[in-house]
């Protein structure tokens, strides 16, 4: 019985993602006439906005994550071990759990030519009495989006990055390198980041398909006139005529992250092969001391600008009068949140949401990993990875396609349902770790003490791993919390939610009434964060203890 | 000459604790000064710092030279200090002969080859070169974990109870092994066994040395 609800769960997962696949590919080859009439394909080529399109996005995505990359890498060579590596620890959690569109909308509300950095020059150093007119935000070059997915993702990939250190015996390695004559930077050139790399390389790839494929970052940062494919693709999706067109452009978006991988990949064997070379010379490399205090610069001011963005956003949501070029509002007032129309109801819907999506994850990652352990099935964790693989406009599209064809669309379930999908992979993989490491003497403990199954599920295998089920559904909360596209798509306009308020409202309203709405969309996270994080000091029980272990356990995870 | 000197050496704890006060010794070339003591008692710490990678949180104090140049500020990468662990630390991303590569310094690619291969030979590894780590035994890791030490020209070597983890035959094995081609070099040995130290070596017996005392032990040649 256990192992068939095992199976269930797993097409439960499994569905959506055929259903999803299926959905975008009927429509794009014409197989859907009635929903999506036409060819997509040709449809697509002819648009004169499809090429642009594409090249700005394979600028932004490929050059963002890159840039991820390499400053992770610089970071990890120059920080690891100091004592500045422990406070960048720190500051990652936070600014993970903050919402996309949030840090988005706080970068604008910093670097625009009316922000706070120019605001804190002006008049001064800059004569300006007024906001310049020299450049705009979103610039058209697209590089305010590539900084906030570096400012957004960097954490991400660091965090993955660190926790696999801990399994590499980093000190070690650094020690005998060292003692071999090796400088430090060419330890970890030659000795760590080979190993490293192949261990972190999935999260690369996760945040490679995220920044070819985001939305709502592209539509609050990314330039209007040619926007980024994926917002091209939206543009298309709800006209009935383009519908064909929007399908084959979320094909080929997912062939070309595809591609994107296999790039990846081939490049990563080039620098293998070189590296492999190099390694061989004997040459024991110099100090790094410039390069050094530039990665340290460089994180500073990287984790500075994620965190001066989120006080931006503080400081507008309670700002009355704040005239350029004031570096701080000169009237306050409470008004924006008392009578924000739409935040009481934005944040009711975002709650429930998240709270159905926390208690099905939880439960779907429990029932999966208990039947896995106690029935042996195979481990799949290669399956949970799928939708962050594939972008979420490839899998929605279809969905929507499909749950317009089967009348479910616009339902509550169905928005649940589209955002337990994409929380319950992070879910099943952070509890693996600790549900597999815990040691099952615990449980023949108790059933020599004569406990049957539920009594020691729940009152010793539960509470023992309390701490990462804290962690998960902290992280369920904020997976779902910043689901703007599954909430868009599958929602039929039906639901307003904050990350759809918040994309929405921008531009075209005040900065007063967006401020307060990131502020609230960021605040749920970090307050279940915050809460999984006290849950967690205050825990009796040894296993996993600190939060830090633990997001490093479900970066492991990742 | 080859002289290991460290002088009036203190390591405290970050809770205030000293580990060890005012330790002076001397190794000469070709001899052994081991330094024996139950857990805790600062052996790992005091070849730390002696290697330059002290953990920052305990202060030291006291001066270190060898063949007459203060090492005390210098990077680990320039003490020239050769180290041996307990545990062989062979690069897994590397083969046998990669892991020896890594060691050398300078000289052609032929050069390095002939180099790693008749050292492979000498220790009786041959042809072991293009080998996985992983799939050497326990014996045959140590004996090309020294070898890749000895192989980066150390000044002086430094062993972290590198027998421990081997089992009774080839730990007298790898022990004559290890003695005769460190032979030439001051060396430092941390244990707990008695059995792992040569006859000819002097012995420092951390446990017994008091706060404030000040012991010089000098590890003659043979």
């Amino acid at each position: 019985m256990g192992r068939y609800f095992g199976y269930l769960i797993l097409g439960l997962f499994s569905l959506p993602l055929v259903a999803g696949l299926a959905g975008t590919l009927l429509p794009a080859l014409g197989g859907m006439p009635e929903l999506a009439p036409g060819n997509g394909l040709s449809i697509l080529l002819l648009d004169p906005r499809f090429l642009p399109a594409l090249m700005l996005t394979l600028k932004t995505g490929l050059v963002a994550t890159i840039l991820v990359l390499l400053l992770t890498l610089a970071i990890l060579v120059s920080v690891h071990g100091t004592r500045l590596w422990r406070w960048v620890l720190g500051m990652l959690p936070p600014l993970l759990s903050v919402p996309h569109a949030a840090i988005a909308v706080g970068l604008v509300f910093l670097i625009a030519p009316s922000g706070w950095l120019v605001r804190l020059l002006s008049p001064a150093f800059t004569g300006w009495q007024r906001p310049p007119l020299d450049w705009v935000i979103p610039d058209a070059g697209g590089w305010s989006l590539i900084l906030g997915l570096v400012i957004k993702e960097t954490p991400f990939l660091l965090l993955a990055a660190s926790a696999q250190l801990a399994t590499l015996n980093v000190d070690a390695a650094l020690r005998i390198g060292r003692t071999l004559g090796y400088a430090p930077a060419r330890c970890w050139s030659r000795l760590i980041l080979p190993l490293l790399y192949p261990r972190i390389r999935l999260t690369l790839f996760i945040i490679l398909a995220f920044n070819l494929s985001v939305v709502d970052m592209a539509l609050l940062l990314g330039p209007g006139n040619p926007p980024t494919f994926s917002v091209f693709l939206m543009s298309l999706v709800n006209d009935p005529g383009s519908r064909a067109a929007a399908s084959a452009g979320a094909l080929l978006l997912g062939i070309g992250v595809g591609f994107a991988f296999v790039l990846v990949i081939v490049l990563e064997k080039l620098i293998s092969a070189v590296a492999g070379y190099r390694r061989q010379s004997g040459h024991r490399g110099r100090g790094f001391g410039f390069w050094r205090t530039l990665a340290c610069f460089s994180a500073v001011l990287l984790l500075g600008l994620g965190f001066v963005s989120l006080l931006m956003l503080a400081l507008w949501s309670v700002a009355r009068r704040w005239r350029f070029p004031n570096a701080l509002p000169t009237e306050w007032t409470q008004r924006h949140w008392l009578n924000h129309a739409s935040l009481y109801e934005a944040s009711l819907s975002t709650l429930s949401f998240a709270l159905a999506t926390v208690l099905l994850s939880v439960l779907a990652a429990v029932c999966w990993l208990e039947c896995e352990r106690k029935h042996g099935l195979p481990n799949v964790d290669w399956l949970w990875y799928v939708p962050l693989l594939i972008p979420q406009i490839t899998l929605l599209f279809g969905w929507q396609a499909a749950a317009l064809y089967f009348s479910f669309d616009g339902s509550w379930l169905t928005v649940v349902f589209a955002h337990w999908v994409y929380a319950v992979p992070y879910v099943v993989l952070i509890l693996a770790v600790a549900w597999r490491e815990l040691d099952p003497a615990w449980n023949h403990a108790a059933a020599v003490l004569g406990a049957g199954y539920w009594r020691r599920l729940w009152q010793v295998r539960l509470p023992m791993l309390m701490v990462p089920l804290s962690q998960a559904a902290a992280v369920a909360l904020a997976v779902s919390v910043a689901q703007y596209l599954p909430t868009l798509l599958l929602g039929a306009g039906r639901h307003q939610t904050l990350a759809i308020e918040l994309v929405t409202s921008f531009g075209g309203v005040d900065r007063r009434v967006i401020a307060v709405l990131a502020v609230m969309q960021s605040a749920l996270p970090l307050l279940a964060f915050s809460l999984a994080l006290f849950f967690s000091n205050r825990s009796s029980f040894g296993v996993m203890k600190s939060s830090r272990q633990h997001l490093a356990t479900r970066e492991r995870a990742l | 000459m080859n002289e290991l000197r460290v002088e009036a050496l203190r390591l405290r704890l970050p809770d205030g604790n000293l580990l060890c006060d005012n330790l002076s010794f001397t190794v000469l070339p070709g001899s052994v000064l081991a330094l024996m003591g139950p857990s805790g008692s600062g052996k790992s710490s005091i070849l730390n710092w002696m290697t330059g990678t002290l953990d920052p949180r305990i202060k030291a104090e006291g001066e270190i030279y060898l063949s007459g140049t203060r090492l005390t500020d210098l990077p680990a990468e320039r003490r020239q200090m050769g180290l041996m662990l307990q545990q062989d630390y062979l690069f897994p991303h590397m083969t046998v002969g990669q892991n020896l590569s890594f060691g050398l310094k300078g000289g052609s690619r032929q050069q390095r080859k002939t180099r790693i291969e008749s050292s492979l030979d000498h220790a009786g590894l041959g042809g072991m070169v293009d080998r996985d780590p992983a799939t050497l035994s326990g014996g045959q890791r140590a004996r090309v974990s020294l070898l890749r030490t000895l192989l980066s020209t150390p000044s002086a070597l430094l062993l972290d109870e590198p027998f421990s983890r081997l089992d009774a035959d080839l730990r007298q094995q790898i022990r004559d092994f290890t003695w005769q081609a460190s032979a030439e070099l001051p060396t430092l040995l941390v244990t707990h066994d008695v059995a792992d130290v040569p006859a000819s070596a002097a012995t420092l017996h951390l446990a017994a040395v008091e706060p404030a005392d000040t012991l010089t032990v000098t590890g003659l040649p043979e």
